[in-house]
């Protein structure tokens, strides 16, 4: 029996070929996407971990401090410690070159007096060249590069090498070539090596080093070794194996992957529109010939399982090309995620291909066929349920769908309603899962309106077509409006691409105003001088007595200091704002949300109290009052919390404390930004040159005016949210091919009254007008409930998503300006979708169309 | 040119089917038919008489032969003056009704005249009219579901006379209803065509139909073997 029906299927396969590939194309995307994100993630991941192992050496532990680093006293203390055999100080900075495109090159400070044990594999005798060792450990200016970034710029011994440092442009002089492997590989290869303590000057480190990389005794126990470590040195150092290193990075850059892992599943579910589409139509379109197998003999389940083993095999088969697809995205999304890891977080990575995770591919393999599953089963169902003697009668009467259904209406209704209030009421403590059921319930509840909606909407379009386009509009509107089920499919398909674009949209928005209102807030002086074009730089920082040149420009009246770092909390690393407390709290009097600014200003400028982000209050669970206890390099550090505000630096929570209180308890005193409030009259681009040529020849300053310094915050968040971007326009082509495929099908369906038509006068170009109109009406009804929708799952995520992923609490702003751009935009889509089925109309055969059955 | 009350004149048409052409649909076909005139055309399935339907309202082209209607000869139209031709001149009526499923009784009338870019409100009251005198006054709003067979058929034939074109061309249209209702039809075509003095082109199976006609045409195997001028009662 199975394979008869088997035949039965792969007839049907080879007849309606467009129909399989339009299919097999929704699964395609959907199982793409959705691998290409997995996989991209994983590579990311792994080329964290893979930078760290390497840069570790043959380490088996690593102590660090968060970004200030600490101490060098403390390696003392920890070559004593027994069972620790080597004890290497590191400093690692990524700087900037002059060379030709001005390449990044990792630098690597290491203590080039010792015999680099930890590093064997990349100084190993045969292929280390120092051409003058006595020179190469004497000379300050000492570099060795690794032989690919050698070669790459013709690089030879003793050439100079211009590098960016903490003081300006220092030439350093190349006196050795290292392997590129092991930690020489980092970085895409370009390495370098200087001497630990040249790197502590030129890099503004003082008496501090990054990380002290540890090989230990294999024969004694490496935890009693840390826990000895741990115990021996001050609580803010951490004692850390270098794979767990790399899970922290992980740890920091998860929200990124959550995000887009959300996102991928939204770009799959439009996929099981676009195949619950198909599978409805082809029921539709087989009446008869399942009429005929009945009436041979085939039973009720007979049927549903052909339907459903069709599924099964067009999800397999999607999903295997899906795959492959997505293995080749995952090269281009690793790529995005690496350079947003970098801006974003400071990061660096090694570039690697895609790894090829058999477990993912199961995954994504298991996904694409249950998605397809899914979509074909209520077709499958309503397949076997026909009624034989009605199919073999007359399949004309077989095309009429049922519309809305009072039930239905209503627990959509309930849906949508519950949805909405669980977001607006429940709490966040109920975890992610139960959350994302929120949004699941909102969008169900929407699907299960849209038949209504259609309904309503053909009601309100048919007259306004009518006028605008004649009698071709009026059979558009009719058109999508007779088969509720196959249009509910199509417009649901372009609900869910729009209310992704829109969700997203709203939500990109929403950080961007509350950003900006943020620092309208905190951040409002006329100028901001910083080190660098990123977030966060690891390297550049400025000195206090640059910080003090700048202040002494002609026409400044208060400049601020502000070192902007990150130190590790509860497991985690959380952004530290080390201010000038009282100028900042005088100049900024209702930034805070939570607690008395006189208080908080003059409590904090004493260093006796901390103000934190609302985020990182939410997230760890320290409100006004509390006390917040730091374990800083130097000792712990408890005060109590003084202030809560709204900030949006960091999506793990921020702390403010002074500068002087960071001073003291992490012996740090650099800084990252210095703001400037200028005299009145004073011009601000005047005052950027005097302040660049204060710095000149030191280092490198970036100047913004407050205007400016919003716009290019505006920019990194666009650039976070890049791959969002991309899938956004992969949601609306993936809605566009369910567009093509119902009007395709919408055409032959129709074939005989697109004859009749044409034979009582209609000429090909009011029939082509005809299937354009249709779509005009599918996708403007896909607008309107894309825009609900949109507004839905925008409240969603500014009340949800936004608190899980980073705790913050975000204004809903609806991008209005981004419907008005997408509406032509769509409707240009759609139009150029339905393009080819208007022509499969029109070259229609219209004797046959007429005698078609 | 035909002769000045010929409204169709075939010359020698035939039409091949078939990859290689191996159907001979029609063969060297001579035909005239007049205005005013009821012609109906009787033959065994596979006869022809579709297919000569489909050519004299210029759907489908001959392999040889010319044929001309109202003075045109449609092998020297495009696809879009035949069209325009059919919704000005040509008004048709099928077995199975075809009408627009989506639109009520009133709109599926007026839609030939709404396709010729009328006005609705203008379109639809003549097609108000047209129903009237097809006896449907009541059931304008009704979409086709909402109508007996009967009843749908004289809609199909309201739309196809909206315009009130010079030829009607009907194939099979009591094929689907039962006698009493096809009786019904074709007494409303006689009282039409007294009406309208259209040409009727009417294709049967049904005797009882084409006593209805003045002239027999019975085709078989592609060929006319028969074209007689019936006695009317």
């Amino acid at each position: 029996m199975f394979r008869a029906l088997a035949l039965i299927t792969s007839r049907q396969w080879q007849q309606h070929k467009l129909r399989l590939a339009l299919t097999m194309l929704g699964i395609v995307l959907g199982v793409a996407v959705f691998f290409a994100v997995q996989t991209a993630n994983i590579t990311l991941v792994s080329s964290f971990q893979v930078t760290i192992e390497k840069l570790a050496g043959s380490a088996t532990l690593q102590v660090t401090a968060g970004e200030a680093g600490f101490p060098q006293e403390t390696l003392k203390t920890i070559r004593a410690i027994p069972g620790v055999v080597i004890a290497e100080p590191v400093i690692e900075v990524v700087a900037r070159t002059s060379l030709p495109d001005q390449p990044n090159l990792l630098i690597m400070g290491l203590d080039t007096a010792s015999d680099q044990k930890l590093h064997e594999d990349m100084f190993d005798e045969a292929t280390l060249e120092i051409s003058n060792p006595l020179a190469f450990l004497t000379k300050t200016d000492s570099i060795a590069l690794s032989r690919a970034f050698a070669e790459q710029y013709g690089l030879k011994h003793n050439d100079l090498l211009p590098v960016f440092t903490q003081k300006g442009r220092q030439d350093f002089t190349v006196r050795g070539f290292f392997k590129p492997t092991g930690a020489g590989a980092v970085f895409g290869g370009n390495v370098a090596i200087v001497d630990v303590f040249a790197a502590q000057t030129a890099f503004g480190r003082g008496a501090t080093f990054d990380r002290v990389d540890i090989k230990t005794d294999p024969n004694s126990s490496l935890d009693s070794i840390q826990q000895n470590l741990r115990e021996r040195l001050p609580p803010g150092l951490h004692v850390e194996r270098p794979s767990r290193r790399g899970e922290g990075i992980e740890n920091a850059t998860a929200s990124m992957n959550l995000g887009l892992t959300i996102v991928s599943f939204l770009a799959l579910t439009i996929g099981v529109f676009i195949i619950f589409n198909s599978f409805g139509i082809s029921v539709n379109q087989r009446w008869k010939e399942i009429g005929i197998l009945r009436s041979l003999g085939v039973g009720r389940s007979q049927v549903q399982q052909m339907f459903l083993g069709e599924a099964v095999v067009m999800g397999l088969l999607g999903s295997v090309i899906g795959i492959v697809v997505g293995f080749y995205l995952a090269k281009a999304a690793t790529k995005v995620m690496s350079s947003i890891a970098a801006a974003i977080y400071g990061y660096v990575s090694t570039p690697q291909p895609p790894q090829f995770r058999w477990d993912y591919a199961a995954t994504a393999l298991g996904v694409g066929i249950f998605s397809s599953l899914l979509a074909a089963w209520l077709p499958a169902r309503a397949a076997s349920r026909l009624n034989p003697v009605l199919a073999l009668h007359n399949i004309e009467t077989q095309q009429r769908e049922t519309g809305s259904g009072r039930v239905r209406f209503m627990i959509g209704l309930m849906l949508v309603i519950s949805g909405v209030a669980l977001t607006r009421f429940s709490t966040p403590r109920v975890g992610l899962m139960i959350q994302c059921l929120y949004a699941v319930a909102i969008q169900l509840g929407l699907i299960l309106l849209l038949p209504a909606m259609i309904a309503i909407s053909a009601r309100v379009l048919r007259p306004v077509m009518g006028r605008l386009f004649g009698i071709e509009g009026v059979i558009g509107v009719d058109t999508m409006a007779r088969a509720p089920r196959r249009t509910a499919a199509t417009v649901g398909a372009l609900m869910i691409g729009l209310s992704f674009v829109f969700a997203n949209g709203a939500f990109i928005q929403s950080q961007k105003r509350a950003l900006n209102r943020s620092l309208d807030r905190a951040v409002n002086t006329d100028l901001l001088v910083t080190t660098s074009e990123q977030v966060r730089s690891r390297t550049y920082h400025f000195t206090e007595e640059i910080a003090g040149r700048v202040a002494a420009v002609p026409g400044v009246k208060r400049a601020e200091n502000l070192r902007v770092t990150a130190i590790p909390y509860g497991g985690d690393e959380v952004a530290l704002l080390a201010h000038d407390m009282d100028a900042w709290l005088t100049r900024a009097p209702d930034v805070l949300d939570e607690g008395d600014t006189s208080t908080a200003r003059s409590l904090t400028a004493r260093g006796e109290g901390f103000v934190i982000s609302r985020n990182f209050s939410t997230r760890w669970g320290v409100g006004l009052g509390d006390s917040l206890r730091l374990e800083t390099p130097v000792g712990t550090l408890v005060r109590p919390v003084l202030g809560v505000l709204e900030y949006y630096h960091s999506e793990k929570g921020t702390i403010f404390m002074d500068r002087e209180v960071y001073k003291e308890f992490w012996r740090d005193n650099m800084l990252d930004y210095i703001l400037l409030t200028l005299n009145e009259n004073v011009e601000p681009e005047a005052i950027k040159s005097q302040v660049q040529a204060a710095i000149a020849g030191e280092q490198q300053a970036f100047i913004y005016t407050h205007q400016e310094y919003k716009e290019w915050v505006t920019r990194l968040i666009d650039q976070f949210f890049t791959l969002t971007y991309l899938q956004m326009i992969v949601a609306i082509l993936v809605a566009a091919l369910g567009l093509i495929n119902t009007l395709v099908i919408s055409v032959s369906e129709r074939r005989r009254e697109i004859g009749v038509i044409r034979a009582i006068g209609g000429l090909r170009k009011q029939v082509r007008k005809m299937v354009l109109l249709e779509a005009v009406a599918m996708t403007m009804v896909g607008i309107a409930a894309g825009i609900l929708s949109g507004v839905l799952n925008a409240y969603f995520l500014v009340r949800t998503a936004a608190t899980i992923i980073a705790g913050f609490t975000l204004p809903l702003e609806f991008p209005f300006a981004m419907v008005f751009v997408a509406m032509p935009a769509v409707l240009m889509v759609a139009l150029l979708a339905a393009w080819w089925p208007a022509r499969r109309a029109v070259r229609l055969r219209v004797v046959e169309a007429i005698g078609y059955e | 040119m035909a002769p000045r009350d010929a409204i169709v004149s075939l010359k020698q048409v035939s039409k091949l089917f078939g990859v290689d052409g191996g159907v001979h649909a029609l063969k060297c076909i001579d035909l005239e038919i007049n205005l005013g005139e009821r012609v109906a055309v009787m033959g065994p399935s596979g006869s022809g008489k579709s297919t000569l339907l489909n050519l004299i309202c210029g759907l489908d082209v001959p392999t040889t032969g010319s044929i001309t209607f109202d003075g045109f000869d449609l092998s020297k139209l495009s696809d879009d003056e035949c069209t325009r031709l059919r919704r000005e001149k040509i008004g048709m009526v099928f077995q199975t009704f075809n009408l627009l499923p989506t639109l009520s009784a009133l709109e599926n009338v007026s839609f030939p005249l709404r396709l010729q870019g009328q006005r609705s409100h203008v379109a639809e009251e003549r097609a108000r009219a047209m129903l009237e005198r097809v006896g449907l006054k009541e059931r304008n709003s009704h979409r086709p579901d909402e109508l007996s067979g009967g009843e749908r058929q004289r809609v199909a034939l309201a739309r196809a006379l909206i315009f009130e074109p010079p030829l009607l061309l009907a194939d099979e249209p009591t094929g689907n209803l039962d006698s009493a209702t096809g009786e019904e039809i074709l007494h409303l075509l006689d009282d039409l065509h007294r009406r309208l003095n259209m040409t009727i082109f009417l294709v049967t199976h049904n005797e009882l139909a084409a006593a209805h006609c003045e002239r027999l045409l019975i085709l078989r195997d592609g060929q006319i073997v028969k074209d007689e001028f019936l006695e009317r009662n």
